[in-house]
């Protein structure tokens, strides 16, 4: 079906609105969960080597496949928000490499509650949900490769994606146990 | 040919009710011309701008992706503040309220559920029966043709079994024009757990395409994103019948808020006056005028409109415009399980209990609609796990569980009409300066006495069958998005709106089809009620224009 008529969605459908709102988002974000940042932060600079850091200890906190491009930005944008996250990534980091980490199993026992585990677990929590705030209008990092969707993939629907095909689905679920890969 | 003044039938509203009105009108060689308060927008663009909706705003803030134009404000929850911008709610209850329909061109029906249930013949006899509520002016006898009509008109599809099929008691005329869609997992065992306790959980009708196409439309595949919105179409919404209209020759006319109806000596209906995003003001004439905007925006309008010969507002000479404001008062319960559920798999609503509606115990309580929402809840297991702290394997094994053995029960009331429910002009004004609705709820001790005794127990016991661990009840009263009463129906002028098709007692060009109509409530989805009634009032439009 075509539309032929002159399509005329609201602004807050553009891209502008939403950077003008994220902006506020994020400083929200920053104070609610860094109260000791001074309520203003300098923007920080972000670079290929700063992504690859990312993309390296988001690879030993996430045991999943990752996508490069979205790490990338996702790091951006938690920079923007805790100037300290590349020297905290580095402390991370450190601790893997005295573990001889593989997996997050390997080290997370022994990243120190506070700032660092704080950020540990703000990276997993980025990968999982797509979002690096809890804002409302947090900036969408990823939506079908967020990883939440990975643990229920071989049965549970990505809202808007189909699994199957028209009346293809059954009433068969598999065991709880049987992970799928993602 | 409708212009951009003047046409044989205005319809205000592009909902479903409009829309199919506009349909049989244009289809009978009448021009019909349809003012829309707010934006036409592409499907594409709504699925976007859903998809980049932070997660927790996807589930339960079916508005977000509707963002309102600032002529056209509708209900918006990302935060508190927002949500009382428009909507100004009062009494015991205002939270129950809290409608969240769409001022898009297409209407609420962009993120309906699809369910369609038909009323049944007791649902239209509540005074007559039991003593409470209001009757119907007619039986349902007299509506089953127009369900039928409106079942092929939307595509509804459902079950040819009778046993399987609501209600059990009434004559169908014809069988759903499709077959019933599959069940997922979750309605399989929902199913089964009901069963025991007496509770039938029927396959829903629902106007999504089962495996096949209808009217231009493609098969549902189970995207599990009815509301807030399909994304393939499959659901039938009214945007999809736009184009239909415009290639007949109709005209549509978006971002136009009507704000006046205009009345002559005779109180007959001569135009009504619209506002464009310029403020500037339009007059628009007509022979006959549909009021179909939803059962607050109607109500809203006509108050809106008082004159000398009207001083109560349009239609009003009852003084119940904007009185007797129903929904089905909504209650939900947080399950977690033993046993895995896995709900996600379909649409998103797919079964209802409905026998829970029905029996002598309405000279009493409310009877209620029980179900299990089916929506994937992969985000708040993922959102859930998360906030334990948990890492790796032990992460994505938590995550698995709290999808898959979680769920949401939920329990739709049956209200009764109540003056003392009403809606009237706020002092509050919009962008546009016209007054914000203004709705006092109170549900009732009718609803309140059904929680207590029939629904909450049943809810547990549904519960305590399906295995769960854990069980938490929604502190107050929701809204479930059915709006009813506002100018209800019935044959006496003085204690009703609306006459029989719908058309204003006090003038005679002036039909206010829909929910608003509605004299009683039922506990289930309203929609399929409010298009059957849409189609009667086609039938008497079409007739007075033609041979009136």
């Amino acid at each position: 079906m075509s539309d032929s008529y002159p399509d005329d969605c609201p602004t807050a459908f553009s891209l502008t609105r939403r950077r003008d709102v994220l902006v506020g988002g994020l400083l929200f974000g920053a104070i609610a969960a860094l109260p000791t940042l001074p309520a203003v932060a300098a923007p920080a600079l972000w670079s290929d080597e700063a992504a690859a850091r990312f993309m390296e200890i988001s690879s030993l906190l996430v045991p999943h496949r990752l996508k490069a491009e979205i790490g990338s930005r996702m790091g951006a944008a938690m920079m923007a928000l805790n100037p300290a996250l590349l020297q905290q990534i580095d402390g991370l980091l450190s601790i893997a490499r005295a573990k001889n980490a593989r997996v997050v199993e390997d080290f997370f026992a022994d990243v120190p509650d506070g700032p660092l585990k704080d950020t540990a677990l703000a990276i997993i929590s980025a990968w999982y949900l797509g979002v690096v705030t809890g804002a409302p209008d947090a900036e969408v990092f990823a939506y079908e490769y967020a990883l939440m969707y990975g643990p229920t993939r071989d049965v549970m629907t990505i809202p808007s994606y189909a699994i199957s095909g028209p009346n293809r689905w059954t009433a068969d679920a598999p065991p709880l146990s049987n992970m799928p890969e993602f | 040919m409708a212009n951009d003044h003047s046409a044989d039938i205005v319809v205000v509203g592009t909902g479903v009710v409009g829309c199919l009105i506009a349909q049989q009108a244009v289809d009978a060689g009448l021009s019909v011309l349809m003012l829309e308060a707010g934006p036409r927008v592409d499907r594409w663009r709504i699925v976007e701008n859903f998809r980049n909706l932070p997660p927790s705003l996807r589930l339960f803030h079916w508005n977000a992706p509707y963002p309102p134009k600032p002529w056209a404000p509708h209900l918006e929850t990302r935060t508190a503040s927002e949500q009382e911008q428009y909507l100004q709610l009062e009494g015991p209850n205002a939270r129950a309220y809290l409608q969240g329909y769409v001022r898009y061109a297409g209407g609420a029906t962009w993120h309906w559920a699809g369910i369609c249930w038909r009323l049944t013949p007791e649902d239209m006899r509540l005074r007559s029966l039991y003593g409470v509520g209001r009757d119907w002016p007619f039986g349902h006898e007299i509506i089953e043709p127009y369900y039928t009509r409106a079942e092929y008109a939307i595509g509804v599809s459902g079950p040819s079994d009778p046993m399987l099929q609501w209600p059990t008691n009434g004559k169908r005329s014809k069988p759903y024009p499709m077959g019933p869609i599959p069940f997922g997992p979750g309605e399989h065992r929902f199913t089964e757990a009901a069963a025991k306790l007496g509770m039938i959980n029927l396959p829903a009708p629902q106007a999504r395409n089962s495996g096949v196409s209808y009217d231009g439309r493609p098969a549902c595949c189970g995207n599990n994103n009815c509301f807030p919105v399909c994304p393939i179409a499959a659901k039938y919404d009214a945007a999809t019948a736009l184009p239909k209209i415009e290639a007949k020759g109709g005209k549509i006319l978006a971002n136009a808020v009507v704000y006046r109806i205009e009345t002559d000596e005779k109180n007959s209906i001569q135009a009504v006056h619209f506002f464009d995003p310029d403020k500037r003001s339009h007059r628009v004439t007509g022979r006959l005028f549909v009021i179909a905007c939803n059962g607050i925006e109607t109500p809203k309008l006509l108050l809106l409109s008082k004159d000398e010969r009207n001083p109560n507002g349009v239609a009003n000479s009852s003084d119940q415009v904007g009185r007797n404001m129903m929904d089905q008062p909504k209650l939900t319960a947080e399950l977690e399980l033993q046993e895995p559920l896995w709900t996600g798999v379909g649409p998103v609503q797919s079964s209802s209990i409905l026998n829970t509606t029905q029996g002598d115990f309405r000279g009493r309580h409310a009877g209620a609609m029980f179900r299990m929402e089916n929506f994937a809840r992969s985000p708040l297991g993922a959102a859930a796990a998360l906030k334990k702290g948990l890492v790796g394997k032990a992460l994505d094994a938590e995550i698995r569980r709290l999808s898959a053995c979680t769920a949401r029960l939920t329990v739709e009331h049956e209200i009764l009409p109540s003056a003392n429910n009403r809606l009237t002009l706020s002092s509050q004004k919009d962008w546009l300066g016209i007054n914000k609705p203004n709705i006092h709820y109170d549900v009732g001790d009718y609803v309140r006495r059904s929680a207590e005794e029939y629904t909450v127990p049943r809810l547990r016991r549904l519960a305590a069958e399906l295995g769960a661990t854990k069980f938490q009840l929604s502190p107050e009263f929701l809204n479930s998005d059915h709006i009813m009463g506002g100018c209800i129906m019935g044959t006496e002028p003085a204690t009703v709106v609306v006459d029989t098709d719908c058309r204003a007692h006090d003038h005679p060009n002036l039909f206010l089809p829909g929910g608003g109509a509605m004299p009683s409530a039922t506990a289930s989805n309203s929609t399929l009620t409010m298009t059957a009634l849409a189609l009667k009032a086609a039938d008497a439009i079409v007739n007075q224009l033609k041979h009136g």
